[in-house]
């Protein structure tokens, strides 16, 4: 081994602590990068494995904007266009009590056609009986995981509630598929045959879809186009992998803002390398001005840094792959559960391990490692040998570098404005620009610090005198050790200010939204398989009961549809409104009373605001819909505020949804009591009201309001989690910087000591000066986190979901940032402290 | 290097510093001349810009103007990483502050700069062992540095500093951080080995007593240099 090699581990494995945080410093970052990236894998890849297998071979299916498709044209399709590779596909949701948590996939299908699409139906393999699922009424068959999960067998019925209806389906078979990709896929779904399922999902006549296999040639090409001629309004003919990517576009900008956040993480990682590494070419600043006396080259030393952090990025990526695989574990649930509540079902059976995302994490944390290190490493190379060894020079020109950097810091952040100007809905723009404001501020803080330093230093003075006077101008003394500190410490509190603010200016404006926007006192729906979408058309009879109810003084109806046009997702609603619930719309512009007046005469549409925004809409533009008669044009008449989907929605009054659909269901019912009704003992009534065998949820406005607010704190827990990681990162950092900067002042806190020092003025000068950087750290972080909550609230979050957010700045956010700040500096003091008081002052002034 | 002609010749070398807001000057048209094989000791007061001087020498510093030719290169036509490498090929450097690497054990201390030199084969390691037999510390080889004493760190550094054979050795107050009779210690050392490799020797000293012991002695006044 090469003796620098030699000398440099020995330096590393002398400074074991400072080691360690280093390796954990990246390790932490890559865990976070990794765990998100497998948890958001895992997710799309129970959801492409369940499409695919739920597919088939399937190549083109017949679908309709309105969500189902007459059975009829499977016989057009047939007969009279003579492609037999067709088959007809019923899927819907069901819940049983005997598989809590879970939701079924309804598949229902033919048996007879299903020869060239889903082997695993057609007998083969998975040994199925089909004759068995015809002959049964309702028969159903489970994959053996699901079977043995329920504790049901063959000749057992299954409980399941489909659309509010309780059903007792025979259990006709158990499959398991031979391969483990086509296990993972159905391990959710209930295969019925075709007929039963139309009967439990109330669909009869009606098909989800209707399967193509076409091939890929000259005559495939004539087969789609004699298909698209044959074809009534309203139904289209889709590649599968477009109607794929569809589903899994919906959830890309929930992807893209987790893995800026995790990528944060990284960032606050690649804080703690530069730090560990700057200290480390500090700390032997003199032995490398000897190495460069005795001709080692530039070249040599810069190489000699980046080996050591070539090492610890390795050790550190592979501690974090391992980290990595354990967090997402707990993730996978929460990112799941995240797209369950909000866009769309999808089991999830384990963490999709891609060797890819292994490969990128590791890749990214030694890079980052590696850039991290390389300005200290050049700053290392750079230093003249004379120079190197005079600490005064050094602090010297770091004073020097504070204006400039902070110069330098400004200039970045004008930067990232710009580029935050720039009209694109880009997210990758978007966090560019937030990246360079967060790095320019970084380089404005020690200037910031030393600011504030300067002005607490006389009431230091006059309190603690020479003590205090010594801690304060200890901070700017040191300044090329403490800046990297409180630069890293500044950004790590700042972003947790930001993410909070913005978390509370979330949380604030949805709960100023329900308040405006729930006004029934009884909201009913059917019970589906996510929490915040509700699915299926109610019973008219059951309707007819609760409106009739003698304390219902009035009634708002509620039909929606998650429809996609042109490879979007949107929600299609239907609004019969009770007078009271017309001022549940807030809009961007125009009078509320007008548009509502345009609504209820059925002139036009109203659209949310992630409706308009995702397609580059106005208010007077048109929105095309797929109707019983066509395809019709329909104004936007306004555009309301909405923070129930983020893939948009477009309303209509129901007057107007009878002329243009065949449909009279209903999903949901507002209800509006009697003055001084007891909302509660209503919904005992009305749940009385229910005939046996059949369920609906019904629940007072502040029941919903807080199921509503339940899905939002889901939905964050990701964030939060994230959010802590990254302080953890950053606290981390800030604490072994810290420490390790009195560490180093052994000698200057030995010579202290032989002055007659005792250990506890020590401990107090230590801990008033790191107490100092947490202040300023903290206090700086305020504004700061201020400005970046600004630019994720208005820009990020604008671009990445297309809501208007009310930013609310909670105290308790500035005080816990200013705390955890304090808090991590003096805490960072306590041990160096300690580590003095029983150091004898003779050692600490040894020499080497 | 030539052998024998002049080892080193400074011509009206200039070089100051900013400190603040003034500027110092350090040295003000300097110029000598000094033979192959020569050993010169350099007096002057602190801060004189002797040390400056060393460093001009060894190229690790640039002067403001004028030329140092060391064996017939002129360093200021050379690279940094040139100068690096004319540095570590044909210097050896002696501080005050003896400067072991605390990393590394007494011997690996020596074959660092063998190592540097690309010598790293067997005869290497006989040679740093030669020169701990000649600074009598041979017993010392796997201790690190901070298990010696500063009389015997200084004579590593010695060691260290000719174990390449440098064709010149600088010396920064070899003994200024040692008793007399240790520094005494160092300096028979130090001549014994200069002598045995007829290394050109420039030592920058405080001690008449050591300035005495050399060739020649040059004072360094007011930036320039004048015979002692």
């Amino acid at each position: 081994m090469r003796l620098l090699t030699k000398a440099s581990l020995r330096y590393l494995t002398h400074h074991r602590l400072q080691l360690l945080l280093s390796v954990l410093g990246v390790a932490l970052g890559v865990a976070v990068v990794l765990s998100i990236d497998l948890a958001i894998q895992s997710a799309q890849t129970g959801f492409r494995i369940s499409a695919e297998t739920v597919s088939g071979r399937t190549t083109h299916v017949l679908v309709s904007d309105l969500g189902s498709v007459d059975e009829r044209l499977l016989n057009t399709v047939r007969i009279d266009l003579d492609i037999t590779a067709s088959a007809p596909v019923v899927e819907g949701f069901a819940t049983s009590s005997v598989l809590p948590g879970r939701a079924l996939r309804i598949l229902g299908i033919d048996p007879f056609s299903e020869g060239p699409f889903r082997p695993y139906v057609a007998g083969g393999s998975t040994g199925l009986d089909v004759s068995e699922l015809m002959t049964t009424r309702t028969g159903v068959v489970l994959p053996a995981s699901l079977a043995e999960e329920g504790g049901v067998s063959v000749g057992d019925s299954l409980p399941m509630v489909v659309e509010g209806e309780a059903w007792s389906v025979p259990l006709v078979a158990i499959i398991e598929p031979a391969d483990e990709l086509a296990r993972a896929g159905l391990a959710d779904v209930a295969l019925m045959d075709v007929a039963g399922a139309q009967e439990v999902l109330r669909m009869v006549g009606r098909l989800s879809r209707i399967d193509l296999r076409i091939s890929d040639d000259e005559a495939g090409s004539a087969e789609l186009e004699a298909i698209a001629g044959a074809l009534p309004d309203g139904v289209g003919i889709e590649s599968v992998g477009t109607r794929s990517e569809t589903m899994s576009g919906m959830i890309g900008a929930f992807d893209v803002n987790l893995t800026a956040l995790s990528l944060l993480a990284l960032i606050f990682g690649m804080f703690l390398i530069y730090n560990a590494v700057t200290f480390s070419v500090v700390q032997r600043r003199e032995i490398l001005g000897r190495l460069r006396a005795l001709g080692v080259t530039r070249d040599e030393i810069v190489r000699l840094i980046l080996t050591e952090a070539l090492w610890i990025g390795i050790v550190g990526a592979l501690l974090g792959t391992l980290v990595g695989i354990f967090l997402a574990r707990g993730l996978v649930g929460m990112v799941t559960r995240t797209i369950n509540d909000l866009y769309f079902s999808v089991s999830v059976q384990g963490i999709d391990l891609r060797p890819f995302l292994f490969a990128k994490a590791c890749v990214l944390g030694v890079g980052a490692t590696l850039l991290a290190a390389l300005p200290p490493a050049l700053e290392a190379a750079g230093a003249n040998p004379r120079m190197a060894a005079l600490r005064s020079v050094v602090e010297g020109r770091a004073r020097v570098l504070v204006p400039r950097a902070a110069l330098v810091g400004s200039i970045l952040c004008a930067v990232g404005i710009g580029v935050l100007s720039i009209p694109t809905r880009n997210l990758v723009v978007s966090f560019t620009g937030l990246f360079f404001i967060i790095t320019g501020l970084a380089l404005i803080t020690p200037a910031g610090t030393l600011v504030l330093v300067a002005a607490v230093r006389p009431l230091l003075g006059r309190v603690w005198g020479t003590l205090g006077l010594m801690a304060a101008r200890g901070v700017g003394a040191s300044l090329s050790r403490t800046a990297p500190a409180i630069a890293a410490l500044v950004v790590a509190v700042s972003v947790t200010v930001g993410l909070g603010v913005m978390i509370q200016s979330f949380r604030g404006t949805l709960v100023q939204w329900l308040d405006g926007t729930l006004r029934a006192d009884v909201y009913v729906s059917l019970p589906g398989p996510t929490a915040s979408r509700a699915a299926g058309t109610m019973w008219p009879e059951v309707i007819e009961d609760f409106v009739g109810h003698p304390e219902v003084s009035g009634y708002s109806t509620y039909r929606g549809m998650d429809l996609v046009r042109d490879g979007e997702a949107f929600r299609l609603v239907a609004l019969e409104l009770d007078p009271r619930g017309e001022g549940a719309f807030d809009f961007l512009e125009g009078s509320s009373s007008d548009i509502m007046a345009r609504f209820r005469a059925g002139e036009g549409v109203i659209a949310s605001e992630p409706y308009v925004f995702r397609r580059g809409l106005e208010r007077g533009d048109s929105v095309t819909l797929s109707t019983a008669s066509g395809d019709r044009a329909l104004r936007i008449i306004g555009v309301f505020y909405d923070y129930g989907s983020e893939q948009g929605t477009v309303m209509m009054s129901r007057s107007l949804y009878d002329r243009l659909f065949d449909d009279p269901g209903v999903t949901s019912l507002g209800l509006f009591l009697e003055e001084g009704a007891d909302s509660e003992r209503v919904v005992g009534d009305l749940l009385a009201l229910v005939p046996p065998g059949r369920a609906v949820i019904a629940r007072t406005n502040d029941t919903l309001r807080s199921a509503s607010l339940e899905v939002f704190d889901r939905t964050f827990q990701v964030t939060a989690v994230l959010r802590l990681l990254a302080f953890v990162v950053a606290f981390v950092g800030v604490l072994s910087a810290l420490a390790a900067l009195q560490l180093e002042r052994a000698r200057e806190l030995g010579l202290l000591r032989a002055s007659g020092m005792t250990p506890g003025q020590l401990a107090r000068l230590v801990v008033t000066q790191t107490g100092l950087i947490g202040l300023a750290a903290g206090v700086l972080a305020v504004p700061m986190g201020i400005a970046l909550s600004i630019v994720m609230i208005f820009v990020v979050n604008k671009r990445s979901f297309g809501w208007t957010l009310n930013m609310e700045v909670g105290p308790e956010v500035l005080l816990q940032a200013v705390g955890l700040a304090l808090v991590g500096a003096i805490l960072a003091g306590v041990y160096p402290a300690w580590k003095m008081s029983r150091t004898s002052p003779a050692l600490a002034l040894r020499g080497e | 290097m030539n052998d024998r002609g002049p080892s080193i010749e400074l011509i009206d070398v200039h070089k100051s510093y900013e400190e603040g807001e003034r500027t110092h000057e350090v040295l003000t048209g300097t110029s000598v001349s000094i033979r192959a094989g020569e050993r010169v000791a350099i007096l002057g007061p602190s801060g004189s810009g002797k040390s400056t001087l060393l460093n001009l020498i060894s190229g690790i510093d640039l002067p403001d103007s004028g030329t140092i030719r060391v064996g017939g290169t002129d360093l200021g036509a050379l690279t940094e990483r040139d100068r690096t490498l004319f540095r570590r090929d044909h210097i050896g450097f002696v501080f005050q502050f003896f400067n072991l690497l605390p990393t590394l054990t007494v011997l690996e201390n020596l074959l660092l700069p063998l190592e540097l030199t690309g010598s790293t084969n067997g005869r290497a390691d006989d040679r740093a062992r030669e020169l701990l037999a000649a600074v009598e510390l041979e017993a010392r080889a796997g201790a690190f540095p901070d298990r010696l004493s500063g009389g015997e760190q200084q004579r590593i550094a010695i060691a260290r500093a000719l174990v390449h054979e440098p064709d010149l050795l600088l010396a920064d107050e070899p003994t200024g951080n040692l008793d007399q009779d240790t520094g005494t210690r160092v300096v028979e050392a130090l001549e014994a080995l200069v002598a045995a490799q007829g290394t050109t020797m420039i030592v920058v000293t405080h001690s008449r007593e050591l300035a005495g012991r050399m060739d020649r002695i040059l004072e360094l006044d007011h930036g320039r240099l004048r015979e002692g």
